[in-house]
């Protein structure tokens, strides 16, 4: 029989492997289960949908609300005033400058010139005198500042209260109570009226604005010869400094002339108000601003302690441990630092309270350190405070990942440089770090995204005054109290208003956050992909 | 230079083959391949892995209760050929069956109601490398049986023994049949997964480069349980090994480049083979 | 000169050679630099914050601080002496001296005392708490995290949709732990009216971890060797029985013990609680006056990282509010370090038993 008529030839009814078998909707039970656990699957998918979703829910209104509050601050004349009061701060500044000098002046006659205090105060009553003058000039604008300020503020409030009525009127309605909602009385605010006496104050403060000049045009003629000789240099700056002031003087006029609060806020505003402004200033008597710079300065300064300690001490040690360590102090070290990675942030933090900042506040005034910047330390908790711990953090971050890049470099690249005599140092500066190079920097990135996204350690130690450090005196910023992005939401998250301008700003900050670490994320990924490819 | 080891082996089997035979009047010496009816008809059969074609319009057809030996060089498409029988391939992304069909007692193995799982219920396979599950032995002989719900230990151990006995693994195993299955050696295990196979009593044994990781001993009583397996059970063996080719199989298909080259009694293609590339490679001028 | 005989292969002191060991030094410097900064941080908290917790008497542990409420300290002096108080003893020694007043008919003396907020008492509530947030969270972490683990080793074959669920995964894993808070308020407190609850608590922890659960539990599962799925395949194993029978069991092990170490970030998250599950101080514990059986997932906690962010911000350091700070830090430290340490060693174990 030939073998190709045979297949016919084994009918076989026990070879039955036709499908028979439970469905539900028209899938087996095996593709229910399939379903089942590809369902799971996209709970990481659906997570992140979430937290975008409900993070715009609660916060994208600030805009609008921010948009609001800019209006009002233009329409109660409060922006018109803040003309005015900066011209006013510029001077207390200038001021501030001379109480300074008159300071070194002092300190400069006792310690090297051996004069008591007496006879030094002595020597500097003229310049006490000028001193006074130049800070009496300021007088009359002063006044007008601190008269406007109250009427911009009555019409703040006016507006404000009108705000809750109008809204308790709307709740009323709401309810049905429309007898009692009818009762509630909003007298609306004419902006117009309310504000002319702000405006009608126009001639008189150009009026004073000449007189200043003219003052000013005098006082920088009288400033007196440099109380020591060494202050010299300082003296002839405060002359520059005050005629600068004197020339801005047209300017400041110009923009009040420009000003109009009929204009209406554009809503890019609110944005670049919080991007880019300079001051988070909340519960304010005068005007909130959200600005976030401060908060990402301090974020930023923070993060960079932390990855200026975290990045040679992580990656050496990864590079020892994985290139250099016999395995014994692999199998040591490398738990090690896994366990330190297990610490909380928040028992890092109370030990920067407890201990760190004291520490290095007492290391400070160690006398043969003074000629580090920053140096001794004012403030306990600071931003090097925190971004030590925060290294500590960031650490076994960047040493497990630093550590798996190298251990992925192949080893035949190794042996193949070895066997053309290299060193180990050789062999690890030039064969093994490079090839591990876009790992190791991927790792770093992700030490930075874990520490800018810490929270409890800079909410704890980095002293959590909103303000842009003073940068004029280099690096000793790093040794101010700063605020954080993180630490300015876990810290005021809980006493704010919910649904209310403030509330929003935090969880824009919380977006800002969001897409920040996302940032960082894909970045890190993609240096990864790319080295990927490179090597096969 | 495999001659006399093939003559001298190839005398039992075509023994064994003649008592069992569904065609017991094959005449003595003459090969019983083309008397055996058919169990499994490959037909122009083209198999993709992703962009590549792995297979290229192979015919083939496999007869029943014998052993049919796939040989060929790396990458020549066999062990493709061989997952194919029992739709391993399914696991692999990216692969599917370009053209023609795979037949199994007259039933197409790719058609859309077939029963994956029944189909390797029917089909069994061992691989390449010996892969007891880390459990007692005894747990890796029942672990088919209680899938299928089997929970009767009279029936078990029963099965347990018939199973070990046919991969000829009882008596070394009988007294630890609860110690782990990974404490076996390599030649024990392979036996072990074989004896597993039998377990489900399945038509047909696929088995995938048994020996490739066996030492020559333990080579030598696979190669012997195969001879008696072939006596229930249809045996395809994907080897690399030539020798092992014309030792224990009846049929042989060689594969070249994802081609079927050539089909023949294991005696012709070792002996006289048609095609020149054949005969190259079962003289070992390349491969 | 006179060296004997020196042969090709010689070994010579040169500069290239010192340069390399002073640069191995200092690599080897770094390492040890790091592990210091650690060692120097726990040692300050356990020789601090241990005789909080262990005291020289029988039973040797301060059970006082283990088992009961955090209470005020009243600090005063009387009749020369300086008394240290917690709340409830400092009320019955005000009444008992009135009392003892009122016998001998004088007016009862005004005690002045100087108060601390929770440094007297115990941690107990937090201790309770951090233990529910834990155990909650984790169940539904290990749930999720596992199943789609599964999808993920198992069943998903290359396909952009599923390159975009590693990715998801990946991002999720580099969210700062205060975006989860504020997520759960928006989410679980606000829109779903949970309020700050155990179960707003226990999701928000839980999906924060959830990267982690995943990546460890796929890991596992990949390192289950490819040969026992195909050996339970070829058997005519549906790809259920094969996952529930020759993949996971042999999984399990190094899902779990990897999973704890996302136990160990659970316990010691703050940021996520602060707003979700946390309570400053609550003198209920989590199962008093329930009305409803379902009251008790609705129901804030105290916790143990939130106890410490309190005590250690809102109060001012000096020795009498050391004892709470310290021994919190140190019960949270040993806590989480006990986690961490096990689940370090239990993979160690592991690596070294498994080798198939």
């Amino acid at each position: 029989m030939p073998p190709e008529t045979n297949s016919a030839a084994l009918p076989s009814p026990t070879f039955n492997i036709v499908k028979r078998r439970l469905s539900f909707f028209g899938l087996t039970l095996d593709e229910c289960i399939q379903v089942f656990f590809g369902g799971n699957a996209f709970v990481a998918v659906v997570i992140l949908g979430l937290i975008t979703y409900f993070l715009f829910r609660e916060g994208a209104e600030f805009f609008g609300q921010n948009r609001q509050n800019l209006t009002v601050y233009r329409q109660a004349g409060l922006e018109y005033v803040d003309f005015m009061r900066r011209q006013e701060q510029a001077h207390t500044a200038l001021t501030r400058d001379l109480f300074e000098l008159r300071m070194r002046a002092v300190s400069d006659m006792t310690t090297r010139q051996g004069l008591t205090l007496a006879e030094a105060n002595q020597r500097l009553a003229s310049f006490d005198d000028y001193a006074g003058r130049f800070d009496d000039a300021i007088g009359p604008l002063r006044g007008m500042v601190a008269d406007l300020t109250e009427v911009a503020t009555a019409i703040k409030t006016k507006f404000n209260i009108n705000q809750d009525k109008l809204e308790e009127r709307e709740q009323l309605q709401s309810a049905g109570r429309t007898v009692e909602a009818n009762a509630v009385k909003v007298e609306p605010v004419d902006f117009a009226s309310e504000i002319a006496p702000i405006l009608a104050t126009r001639d008189a403060y150009l009026e004073n604005n000449r007189v200043l000049a003219a003052e000013f045009a005098k006082l920088v003629e009288q400033v007196p010869a440099a109380p020591t000789p060494k202050l010299q240099g300082a003296v002839e700056r405060f002359k520059v400094k005050v005629k600068a002031y004197v020339a801005t003087f047209p300017s400041i006029e110009a923009e009040m002339a420009a000003w109009d609060f009929r204009k209406s806020v554009p809503l890019w505003k609110a944005f670049s108000a919080f991007i880019f402004g300079r001051q988070w200033l909340t519960a304010s008597f005068w005007q909130d601003w959200y600005g976030v710079v401060p908060l990402f300065v301090g974020s930023l300064m923070v993060s960079m302690v932390a990855l200026f300690l975290a990045i040679p001490l992580g990656v050496g040690a990864a590079v020892y441990v994985n290139q250099i360590a016999s395995l014994r102090e692999q199998r040591f070290i490398k738990p090690c630092i896994e366990f330190i990675s297990a610490f909380p942030s928040v028992v890092l933090g109370f030990f920067g309270i407890a201990v760190l900042g004291e520490a290095l506040r007492a290391l400070s005034q160690v006398t043969w350190l003074q000629w580090l910047p920053g140096f001794p330390i004012a403030e306990r908790l600071n931003a090097l405070t925190a971004g030590c711990l925060l290294g500590l953090i960031a650490i076994p971050t960047i040493f497990t990942l630093a550590e798996d890049a190298l251990q992925n470099v192949p080893r035949a690249f190794k042996e193949a440089s070895y066997a053309l005599g290299a060193t180990r140092l050789q062999t690890i500066t030039k064969i093994v770090v490079p090839a591990g190079l876009s790992g190791i920097i991927s790792a770093i990135l992700l030490g930075l995204g874990r520490v800018i996204g810490e929270t409890m350690v800079v909410l704890l130690c980095a002293g959590n005054r909103i303000a842009i450090p003073d940068f004029t005196e280099g690096l000793s910023a790093f040794v101010q109290p700063v605020h954080t992005m993180t630490g300015i939401v876990a810290q005021e998250m809980g006493e704010v208003v919910r649904g209310g301008i403030h509330y929003r700003a935090l969880f824009v900050v919380g977006i800002f956050l969001f897409f920040l670490s996302l940032g960082i994320n894909f970045l890190a990924q993609k240096i990864v992909r790319r080295y990927r490819i490179s090597i096969g | 230079m495999s001659a006399p080891t093939f003559s001298a082996s190839m005398d039992p089997s075509t023994k064994s083959i003649r008592t069992t035979s569904p065609s017991p009047t094959a005449p003595e010496g003459k090969p019983s391949a083309a008397v055996a009816p058919t169990l499994i008809d490959i037909e122009n059969l083209d198999f993709h892995y992703g962009a590549t074609k792995a297979l290229h319009g192979i015919t083939l057809k496999v007869p029943d209760r014998q052993v049919t030996a796939f040989i060929g060089p790396s990458g020549c498409g066999k062990s493709t050929l061989l997952r194919c029988l029992n739709r391993m391939n399914d696991l692999i992304d990216g692969t599917r069956i370009g053209a023609g069909s795979i037949k199994i007692r007259g039933v197409d193995i790719y058609q859309r109601d077939v029963d994956v799982i029944e189909l390797r219920k029917r089909v069994g396979m061992v691989f390449q490398k010996s892969n007891p599950f880390p459990k007692s032995i005894y747990e890796n002989i029942t672990y088919g049986l209680r899938l299928q719900g089997i929970k009767d230990k009279g029936r078990l151990d029963e099965v347990v023994e018939k199973s070990l006995r046919g991969a000829a693994l009882w008596d070394e195993v009988k007294d630890r049949l609860h110690a782990s299955g990974l404490g076996l050696s390599g030649g024990q295990q392979q036996r072990l997964c074989i004896a597993r196979t039998i377990a489900v009593e399945p038509e047909i044994i696929l088995m995938d480069e048994p020996c490739s990781a066996l030492d020559p001993i333990a080579t030598a009583k696979v190669e012997e349980l195969i001879h008696e397996l072939k006596l229930k059970y249809t045996i395809v063996i994907v080897t690399h090994n030539m020798q092992q080719a014309a030792r224990c199989s009846d049929k042989t298909a060689f594969f070249y480049l994802g081609k079927l080259v050539e089909f023949a009694p294991t005696r012709t293609i070792f002996m006289n083979p048609e095609n020149p590339q054949t005969e190259a490679y079962v003289s070992g001028r390349f491969g | 000169m006179s060296a004997p005989a020196t042969h090709l292969f010689q070994a010579k002191p040169s500069f290239a050679r010192t340069a390399e060991k002073g640069v191995f030094w200092l690599f080897r410097s770094a390492a040890y630099l790091v592990l210091l900064c650690g060692a120097l941080v726990f040692a300050d908290i356990v020789i601090k914050g241990a005789p909080a917790v262990f005291t020289t008497t029988f039973p040797f542990v301060n059970t006082v601080f283990l088992t009961e409420a955090p209470e005020s300290l009243y600090v005063f002096e009387h009749e020369g002496a300086k008394r240290e108080m917690g709340d409830r003893e400092f009320r019955a020694f005000r009444e008992q001296e009135a009392a003892k007043a009122a016998a001998q008919g004088r007016k009862a003396p005004e005690i002045k005392a100087t108060s601390f907020v929770y440094s007297a008492g115990g941690i107990f509530p937090c201790i309770v708490g951090t233990v529910l947030l834990v155990v909650g969270s984790m169940t539904i972490a290990l749930t999720l995290g596992v199943a789609s683990a599964i999808y993920l080793s198992e069943y998903a074959r290359q396909s952009p949709l599923v390159s975009f669920i590693r990715l998801a995964i990946l991002n999720l894993a580099g969210v700062p732990s205060i975006v989860f808070g504020l997520f759960g308020m928006g989410m679980f407190v606000i829109f779903l009216e949970w309020n700050v609850s155990l179960l707003a608590g226990w999701f928000t922890l839980a999906f924060m971890v959830l990267p982690v659960v995943i990546t460890a539990s796929e890991e596992s599962l990949k390192s289950v060797p490819k040969g026992f799925r195909e050996g339970s395949l070829a058997l005519g194993a549906t790809k259920w029985q094969t996952i529930r029978k020759a993949v996971l069991p042999y999984a399990l092990p190094g899902i779990l013990t990897s999973s704890i170490l996302g136990i160990a970030r659970v316990a010691g998250e703050t940021a996520p609680i602060m707003f979700t599950a946390a309570y400053v101080v609550r003198d209920k514990l989590p199962w008093e006056g329930l009305q409803h059986a379902g009251d008790f997932f609705f129901q804030g906690v105290m916790a143990l990282p939130y106890h410490i962010y309190v005590v250690s911000s809102k109060i001012p350091q000096n020795e009498y509010t050391e004892r709470v700070q310290y021994g919190t830090a140190f019960v949270f430290l040993f806590i989480v370090a006990l986690i961490a340490a096990t689940s370090i060693a239990l993979r160690n174990k592991l690596r070294g038993r498994y080798k198939w």
